[in-house]
């Protein structure tokens, strides 16, 4: 597994630290449950995606950090939601066990909406309304129906089914690449970004959600739970990207993703090299 | 990005899949830094994006400068072989140009941020918005060239090629500002923030440059095309009112008029006497260029200056690749020296002046295309022989009528080729007997063989004209170079600091071809009653003193007229006398002071606006082209060098 590029600990922990004072464990259950989940060993890939976006554009980190921390609370609601026996009835997250096992499944499903429904209250307290308004209608269209919900639905429904290329792209679309673009895209709209650098950060998120896609499923074949923090194999009973392509097939398309990602980077020159060390380690992560 | 080979079929149906689903797609700029992204040093990444902007200007402004310059350089593209040689070759020019601008751009920008790096956003818009001015307006005239050469001006290829225009524009500035901001970026010390991106505007900002673009563009066009509207006079069909006269013009070049007048007042030269003494006129002032055959006879053929008909010399160059020519005009010391060089990388080679490089009519074209019935041998850049312009036994037909072979428009009709060929050894006997009749000179073997040499070359091209022209043609015409060979041979440049006696033994065989050609053109110097004899007398390359002559000898001419003119009225009188109307956009006027009083009274000069340009229509060429043995044959004579 590549290792976290070195500059990641910084960010790591200025999201730790909004994370910190916005979710206390110690305040009741419900808490506990969200921060059992929040604050387990994690990457923080979202997050630090919408600070470097902001830096990248002439922003401030500073500035951007509520949105980073809506990235977070929105991504961990939605991871919680995916465990449940429900949805893909997992058993490890992020080295744990999984929230629901832990805390049960109406505290899980109360965590992850107390989570949510703290990503847009931080976004609303955080910035000006018009900035919020954005900030929010594009949370709305990453976590949705065309987002995170419409992939975790066409995903559960596609379950046992064979499904063709296009739907599994909309699966992957919305349950990865939309928050990864609308990350992205939060940090450039913090920064006050031109449409242009919008537009090439949303094709640098988007090309690297796929990534991200592919090699997560790469994973669920050939990983190793005790360095993925997840069981593998889950997704036996899925079409994944790996269904069509073959496990060669997919590294070589990720492999080109991440090619894609360093290309729509091209016009930002070096200022950009941190986000390309984020995207060589999303493409080396699985080897 | 490039699959390997033994991949999975599959993967590749995925690429595709992904493509059309938005992935592995990043835009132009991914074209333009493409390159550049493995490295970080800004030299490098200005040099690799730099050859990439190149690589576009090529693709696109190659193309474009090709038409206008087929356009605008009548003879350089035959054909789609010499169109695409000739796009290859502009596009290589712009593509070296655009990269050059590119990474000096680039640099500057890069450099010019240094200190205030919030700048460099506005400085590589500045530099993109440079490349798209100069590329705007760069078409926006070559398609003002395009509609003047060829006609297209109908709003829907307007519009389009102003579309195309501001598109082709718009995307080059766009990729010199990706470049330059590129290599200002890779240049900052440090990665931190310099704020907003300069990759480009919003869409709304994009499609407001672009209609502003195209607006301008399209004042531009309208502008400069008001202009060209006056140059561009409309063609009218030309109506003929019988005059009753034929017309024989003799052109004779090396016509030294102090030689002449000389040898007249020994009554050496009867027959050339009796004709000056008709109507004379002096063509002055002696064209530019003087002593280059094919401008000079070009300029009294055409009734137009050089730089009108566009027969600059007699010295073309071929371009490697390409059947048509570029003329050149009088080269300045920088031309001699990228001419020698060209030379030297076989990129040009020498060529003769051809018909190709003509822009105007000649006056026989004029009278073929009227209805009269023509024939004209042997003169300056009349090949490739054009297919309506009546009879044209062209400057090669001499060449290819010795050499034989398949006809490559040497002569039109090509139908004359087959009988003049059975008929070539008796033409050339009956030629080489006649010279031998009229020449009288009893010096030194090696002179003598000059002058029979040229003789005989001029008596080939009176028999010619006797087996091309039958007695209903309205205009024949015939170019005699021997004197000016026989003279350039004997007294040019290259025989200075003869002795006294050898000059004065030359200039004795030099009167003595005098006399041969006074008796050679006895026979036809002797009008009949509907008959006009023009005979157009030019110094050639040794006269380099002295004017042009024009006598005019028929029933229809004032006795004893005396006169000057200009070389350009040449073609007009002929014209003239022919009842062809005058096209207005021609210098010269017709010589009426040559004419009887009651044919000026019954035949008022008629104009039209223009006689147009030379027909487009390809010529049909079959043969191997006789370029080498023609340059060859020129040399031998003292043409070339």
């Amino acid at each position: 597994m590549s290792p976290v590029p070195a500059f990641f600990a910084g960010y790591q922990t200025r999201v730790d630290e909004a994370l910190r004072h916005l979710v206390r464990p110690e305040r009741g259950p419900v808490e506990r449950s969200m921060g059992y989940t929040l604050f387990a060993p994690s990457k923080r890939v979202r997050p630090v995606l919408t600070l470097l976006s902001a830096e990248l554009c002439g922003g401030q980190a500073t500035r951007a950090l509520a949105a980073a921390a809506a990235m977070e609370l929105v991504h961990t609601s939605s991871l919680i939601l995916d465990d449940l026996p429900a949805m893909d009835d997992a058993e490890l997250r992020r080295g744990r066990r999984a929230n629901h096992r832990e805390f049960g499944e109406a505290i899980a499903i109360l965590a992850a909406f107390a989570l949510l429904n703290l990503a847009y209250g931080t976004l609303a307290r955080s910035y000006d309304a018009p900035l919020s308004a954005r900030l929010a209608t594009l949370l709305d269209d990453a976590v949705g129906h065309n987002g995170l919900i419409g992939g975790q639905s066409a995903d559960l429904l596609a379950t046992d089914q064979e499904i063709g290329f296009d739907l599994l792209e909309r699966i992957h679309r919305g349950k990865t690449g939309a928050l990864f673009s609308a990350s992205a895209v939060a940090g450039a709209l913090t920064a006050g970004a031109d449409a242009d650098s919008v537009a090439a950060l949303s094709a640098f998120a988007k090309n690297l959600g796929l990534a991200f896609q592919i090699i997560d499923d790469l994973l669920d074949v050939e990983g190793d739970p005790s360095q993925t923090g997840k069981a593998t194999r889950k997704d036996a009973r899925k079409t994944t990207f790996v269904s069509f392509s073959g496990v060669a097939g997919a590294h070589q398309l990720a492999a080109e993703l991440c090619q894609t990602v360093d290309y729509a980077l091209a016009s930002f020159g070096r200022t950009a090299d941190r986000l390309r060390d984020l995207s060589a380690f999303v493409a080396g992560r699985s080897i | 990005m490039t699959a390997p080979p033994s991949e999975d079929p599959r993967v590749d149906q995925l690429r595709q899949r992904l493509r059309s689903l938005g992935y592995l797609d990043a835009g132009m700029d991914r074209f333009v830094l493409g390159p550049a992204r493995a490295t970080r040093r800004p030299s490098t990444i200005a040099m690799l994006a730099s050859l990439r902007v190149g690589a576009i200007a090529a693709a696109l402004l190659g193309p474009a400068a090709a038409l206008g310059l087929s356009a605008r350089v009548p003879g350089l593209v035959t054909g789609p072989r010499d169109a695409i040689v000739v796009a290859i070759y502009l596009g290589g020019f712009f593509g070296a140009a655009m990269t050059a601008f590119a990474l000096v751009a680039s640099l500057l920008v890069s450099w010019a941020s240094r200190r205030s790096r919030e700048r460099y956003a506005w400085l590589s818009r500045a530099a993109g918005g440079l490349v798209t001015l100069l590329c705007l307006v760069y078409l926006t005239l070559w398609w003002q060239t395009v509609i003047a050469g060829r006609g297209w001006s109908t709003p829907i290829w307007t519009l389009s090629a102003l579309a195309i225009a501001v598109a082709t524009s718009l995307l080059l500035g766009h990729a010199v500002a990706v470049a330059a901001s590129a290599v200002t970026l890779a240049a900052a010390v440090d990665a931190a923030p310099v704020g907003r991106t300069p990759v480009s505007a919003t869409w709304r900002t994009t499609v407001a440059a672009g209609a502003l673009a195209f607006g301008g563009a399209a004042l531009l066009l309208t502008w400069s095309a008001e202009s060209a509207r006056g140059a561009a006079p409309v063609r009218e069909a030309l109506t003929v009112v019988p005059t009753g006269l034929r017309i024989r013009v003799i052109a004779i070049d090396g016509f030294d008029a102090r030689i002449f007048d000389e040898l007249s007042a020994s009554e050496r030269l009867p027959a050339l006497t009796e004709t000056f003494g008709h109507a004379r006129v002096r063509l002055q002032p002696r064209e530019g260029g003087a002593g280059d055959p094919a401008r000079v006879w070009t300029t009294i053929a055409t009734g137009q200056p050089p730089d009108v008909h566009g027969v600059q010399g007699l010295e073309t160059r071929s371009v490697a690749g390409l059947q048509g020519r570029v003329a050149v005009a009088e080269p300045s010391a920088l031309g001699r020296a990228l001419r020698g060089a060209t030379d030297l990388v076989r990129l040009t080679r020498p060529a003769i002046a051809s018909g190709s490089e003509r822009r105007a009519k000649t006056f026989w074209e004029v009278a073929a295309e009227a209805g009269l019935r023509t024939s004209v041998v042997n003169w300056w850049a009349t090949w490739p022989a054009p297919a309506d312009a009546g009879v044209v036994l062209s400057d090669r037909a001499t060449l290819r009528l010795e050499r034989g072979g398949a006809v490559d428009a040497e002569l039109a009709p090509a139908s004359l080729y087959e009988p003049l060929r059975r008929k070539w050894p008796s033409l050339k006997a009956r030629a080489v007997a006649e010279s031998a009749r009229a020449l009288d000179y009893p010096g030194d073997e090696s002179t003598r063989a000059v002058l029979r040499r040229s003789v005989e070359l001029d008596a080939i091209q009176l028999a010619l004209v006797s087996e091309v022209s039958a007695p209903e043609t309205d205009l024949s015409v015939v170019y005699l170079p021997g004197l000016d060979i026989a003279q350039h041979s004997l007294l040019g440049g290259e025989q200075s600091g003869l002795a006294a006696s050898t000059l004065a033994a030359r200039l004795d065989a030099v009167e003595a071809y005098y006399a041969a050609l006074d008796r050679l053109l006895a026979p036809l110097l002797t009008p009949s009653r509907d008959e006009l004899v023009f005979l157009v007398t030019e110094p050639g390359r040794v006269g380099d003193t002295g004017a042009a002559r024009l006598s005019v000898r028929g029933a229809a001419v004032r006795s004893n007229s005396v006169s000057d003119g200009a070389a350009t009225a040449v073609a007009a009188t002929v014209l003239y006398a022919l009842g062809v109307p005058m096209g207005r956009d021609q210098p010269g006027a017709p010589l009426l002071e040559l004419c009887a009083p009651q044919c000026v009274a019954r035949y008022p000069v008629r104009l039209v606006e223009t006689y147009g340009r030379p027909s487009a229509a390809p010529v049909l060429r079959t043969g191997q082209p006789l370029d080498q043995e023609m340059i060859d044959r020129l040399r031998s004579l003292g043409y070339v060098r």
